[in-house]
Parts: structure tokens; sequence; C-alpha cells
């Protein structure tokens, strides 16, 4: 296990200095060095911006958003029993960009307010999804996704409604944020990574109980497992991370359902392994991809969905027929 | 299904008054498509912010029977009925005006509802405009249409009297690097095709987004901060600049301003005004200080 995800680890960390390393603009390794190592002074203002202040917060923040997605996805999993769970699925990106982007229409200072109602918005949909889910027989993970594609279904409308009473400028730019969008506010990496951190820790340390939880929750409650407190502590976090996702990046499908599928598929169901593994595959993952969409067709960009999209999508298949 | 049935009852009902056999001219819009109209329609409905203000610069503020939902210029303009938005014009609505003509542009790419409103027998001229002299040849054609002629040539020859007074005092001056910023999150700047492209051309600039492909694409910020931009444009909805912008030339001289984009995106008489602001703004040297 520790082996695993040092390895994983490893690779990671290569992938973000190599991600630094490319762009639309050349900059050659010897100025990077230069940059990262405090000498700034021999090198133009506008190498160093590029650097210091559009890709490398870019590059991390593709790592955070990836891991805070996959690691949601793998906890929506484990406690639904269900492999189509993930925070799209249940509407919670939706419900977070919703927030987000009432945020953005109706408050004009959205720096602050935007992250805030991402959270808001996330966490009101997977209470919604939760209580909806539940029947008098208790909840059923059938009657969850249903309860989840409906209020998506209504956010999703709402968020049409909303974009076509909003005018011009903020138009574009909230429909380009729907589809998902790495480039923006630099600033709130750190809020983001730290909520991310604290979220993806918690469900870590659930990852057993999880596990146990899996093969049935009466089971679990037998085995002296606090079922409803692990389930509201998980579900709390999952939403909590993809809240600070979607305030940052809007909603990028595809990861959080692929990610834990692909590790689960290589190495077994071990939430101890699953939860942290996909925090480090999805980091990876959407790193590649966000580096593909800013320099393929460079100087323009792709959206990052469409890149999300035609890796995991062949790779998903590739996985499901090696384990059939 | 509702659609496509409403549709099939509208054109039953109306089957009867669509050749109105005397007296039509055939006419050839702007992208390519033959139109029977009258001689001078009388009950016009604009799909276009642009073709509202053209028509009313003409003087068929009177004919106007129709506009959409985001036409705000003129005044008046207002106080005329909707037919919808320019994505979703109601064909109902445009039926049960008596509308004689609908004028539409491509920028609001409505090539299925053209279709509709040939199944009705409501002839559609579509303009194309491209570029500032795309847009005088627009007015002129549209004269033509509307059986005021005389007046589009006034109107055009006053506001190429215009252009050219700008582009005379602009002589051989410095163009400045520009970037145009249209959206902020992601970066949504111009590209060769856009119109604002050529407006910056025509007010003394040089966009540095001028090879991309297509009109409005996503920009990568590094390379806008690469090009170093010596002005920045933003689009009035946008708010103030990213903060990685701030350390462009534009950013540190204080170049960087607000312009209305109703008057950059309408291909209409207006765009000579923006025109205008963007050539102060570029040139102020030229045209002195605000």
């Amino acid at each position: 296990l520790i082996v695993t995800l040092s390895v994983l680890l490893i690779v990671v960390v290569v992938l973000i200095i190599l991600a630094i390393a490319i762009g639309s603009e050349y900059v050659s390794l010897d100025a990077i060095v230069k940059i990262i190592s405090g000498r700034a002074a021999e090198i133009t203002p506008e190498q160093r911006v590029i650097i210091s202040e559009i890709r490398l917060p870019r590059v991390l923040m593709a790592v955070v958003v990836g891991a805070a997605l996959s690691v949601a996805g793998a906890a929506y999993q484990a406690l639904l029993r269900n492999p189509l769970a993930d925070p799209y699925i249940l509407g919670v990106s939706t419900g977070g960009a919703l927030g987000a982007i009432a945020a953005t229409v109706f408050a004009e200072s959205l720096q602050v307010s935007r992250p805030l109602a991402a959270f808001v918005g996330a966490t009101l949909t997977i209470g919604c999804v939760y209580v909806l889910g539940q029947s008098k027989q208790g909840g059923s993970t059938e009657r969850l996704i249903l309860a989840g594609v409906i209020v998506n279904a209504l956010l999703s409308s709402a968020v049409i409604f909303m974009v076509t009473t909003a005018s011009g400028a903020r138009q574009r730019s909230v429909l380009s944020w729907l589809i998902g969008d790495l480039s923006g506010e630099a600033r709130l990496l750190p809020p983001v990574s730290a909520f991310v951190a604290a979220g993806i820790l918690i469900i870590c340390f659930n990852a057993r109980s999880l596990n146990l939880m899996m093969t049935g929750e009466e089971e679990a409650l037998a085995l002296g497992v606090e079922v409803p407190r692990v389930k509201v502590a998980v579900y709390l976090a999952a939403s909590l991370i993809t809240g600070a996702a979607v305030a940052v990046s809007g909603v990028i499908g595809f990861v959080g359902l692929i990610i834990p599928h692909a590790i689960r598929l290589a190495g077994g169901s071990d939430n101890r392994l699953v939860v942290p593994a996909s925090a480090l595959v999805g980091g990876a993952f959407l790193l590649v991809a966000d580096s593909v969409a800013r320099t393929v067709v460079a100087p323009r960009e792709l959206h990052i969905g469409v890149i999300t999209a035609l890796i995991g999508a062949p790779a998903f298949i590739y996985l499901l027929r090696r384990a059939s | 299904v509702l659609f496509a049935l409403s549709v099939a009852i509208v054109f039953s009902a109306c089957g009867s008054r669509a050749p109105r056999a005397s007296g039509l001219r055939q006419i050839t819009d702007e992208i390519g498509r033959a139109i029977l109209v009258t001689p001078e329609p009388q009950r016009i409905v604009s799909l276009a912010p642009s073709i509202t203000e053209t028509l009313f610069a003409l003087g068929l503020g009177d004919r106007i029977v129709g506009v959409t939902a985001y036409c705000d210029y003129p005044p008046e303009a207002a106080a005329k009925e909707q037919v919808g938005d320019t994505l979703r014009p109601s064909i109902e609505r445009i039926v049960a005006l008596k509308t004689d003509l609908v004028i539409a542009s491509t920028a609001s790419q409505l090539q299925q509802f053209v279709h509709n409103l040939d199944e009705v027998a409501i002839p559609v001229y579509v303009s194309d405009p491209r570029g500032v002299d795309g847009a005088l040849e627009s007015i002129t054609r549209i004269g033509e249409l509307t059986g005021t002629t005389a007046r589009a040539r006034e109107l055009t020859t006053s506001l190429r009297g215009r252009v050219e007074s700008v582009q005379a005092r602009l002589g051989g001056t410095e163009r400045p690097r520009v970037l145009c910023i249209l959206g902020s999150a992601p970066l949504i700047t111009i590209g060769a095709r856009s119109f604002i492209t050529d407006l910056i051309n025509q007010a003394g600039g040089r966009s540095i987004s001028e090879d991309l492909v297509g009109d409005y694409p996503q920009y990568s910020l590094e390379t806008a901060v690469a090009k170093r931009p010596e002005v920045i444009f933003l689009e009035t909805g946008e708010a103030d600049l990213p903060e990685r912008l701030k350390r462009t030339p534009a950013g540190q001289f204080g170049r960087v301003f607000h312009i209305d984009g109703n008057l950059l995106l309408r291909p209409g008489p207006r765009i000579v005004d923006g025109l205008e602001q963007m050539a102060r703004k570029l040139h102020p040297e030229v045209f002195g200080v605000e």
C-alpha cells in the first residue's frame, strides 16, 4: 500500500514538473529553474508572470480539482454501493455550480461570494438528494440515484434559466464556466487546497468503516461501525470537496466516475487504497488533460471537458474489457 | 411535435395569402438566397439589434412591427412588439403581426428558423456584414430592400466620411498592440473573423490575436502576457482587469479601457461611433486626451 502510494506520488510530482515546462509560450528549462530558485532578476518579467502566476497555479489547481472530484466519486460510490454514483450524477456539482452562478449574477463582489455559495449549493443539494432518497423502509440506493437525477434536472433548468436571463459578457463566462475551466482565480488556490485536503483526510480516516459498510450496513453496525455518523461525515466531506472544486473550476465531468473505477479494476476495492490512490491518480489525470487542453491548439484553448471525455472514455472501455 | 403541429396549422391558415401576385420584386440577400418582397415593405420584423438600429437610422421606425428582446437602441425600439430573443423568435407572433418582411443577421445563426419562415411564405432577408466596409455595404443593401435607397446613400456617405476622417488624422502613426477581452474567466478574445479585429485595424491598432481562427476564441492567458499588449479593451459587462494582466504594458501605463460592447458587436450605423471611441483611446496624441 505504502509503496503503491509512494510510486503514484512520485508520478504526480514528475507530471507537475513536466506540465510547468510546457505551454503555449516557450520558456526554457533554464529560465524555469532560475525562476523557481528565486534568481528572477535575470528573467524577463513576462516569463516570470507566465511561470509563477499563470502556469504554476493552473497546474496545481488541476491536481487539486482532479483529486477532489475523484475522491468525492470514490466516496459516493462506496456509500451508495452504486458504480454510477459521482458528484455529477448526484447533482452535487450542478448544485455547487448553481450557487456559484447565483453569486456571479446577483452579487457584484463575486470573488468572495462565489466559492462560499458553491459550498452552500453543494451541501444543500446532497441534503435534498439524501432526504428524497429515503423511503419509509429506509434509504435504497436506486431511490437515491433517482433522486439525484431528478434534483440534477431541476438544478440544470435553474442554471439554464439564470444563464438565459443574464446579459452579454456575463452569459459567456457563465457558460464556459459550466463546462469547466481551470485558468481562473489563482488566489483561491490556498483555501481550496486546504478544504480539499481536509475533506480527503476525513474520508481516508473513514475508509475502513466504508469497507465494512460496503458489505452491508447492518453487518457494519454489528461489527461496531457507527454507520449514521460515518455516513454524515463522509457525505459532508465529499460535498465540501466537490463544492470547493466546482467553485474554482466549474463542472468537469468524467473524473469522479472513471478514476475510482480504474483503481478498483487495477488494485481491488479496499477503500484504504482506493481513496488516497484516487486523489493521486485523479490529480494526475486532470493535470494531463488540462495540459493537453491548453497546448494542443495553442494559443487557443480547448474546454477541459472535451479532453477528460476523450481520454476518459476509451481508458474506461479498455479497463472494462480487460476486467471481463 | 407540438411546434411542428403549430407551424402546420399556421401554414394552412395562411396558405391563402402566400402569392400576392403582382408587384413583387426578386432580391438576392447577402448569403445568396433569392427572396420575393413587396417594393416598399410596410410591416418589417427585425431579428437583430444591428438591423433595428439600421432601420431606425433609415427613418423606417414606423414600419417596424417587431423586434427582439435585445433591441434596446434607439430608445423607441423598446416600445415595439417583441418577437422573442435572437435565438428563439416566436414564429406565431411574426405571423400574427402580418409581417411582410423579416430581416435577420448571420450573427444570430437562425438557419433553421429562416427555413420555418419560408414555409409560411414570409420573406426573410439575411444580412451578412463583414468588417466596417461590410456594415456600410449592408446598410446600402437594406436601403434598396426597403425602398429607402436615397436615405441609405446619405447615411453611408456620412458614415464613410467619418471613417475616412479618422484614417486621415491617423496617417502613419504607430499601431499599438491591442488585447480585446470579451470574457475574462476563461479569457475570451477576438479572432481573425471577428468584426472587432477589423474595427481595431481601422482605428489604428493591431489586435494581438488577429491570426487566431474563428470569431471569439478562448485564448491562452500566458500568450496574452507574452505578447505584451499596449492597450487593453474590456467589454463593459466585464469586471476589472484580471490580476495577472496588470503587469502588461497596458496595465502598467493605465491604458485599459472599458468600451460599450453594443457599439462593437452590432454591425449597424453605430459601428462608426465604436470606431471613433477606439481611435481616441488608441491615439490620444492625435485626438487629444479626454
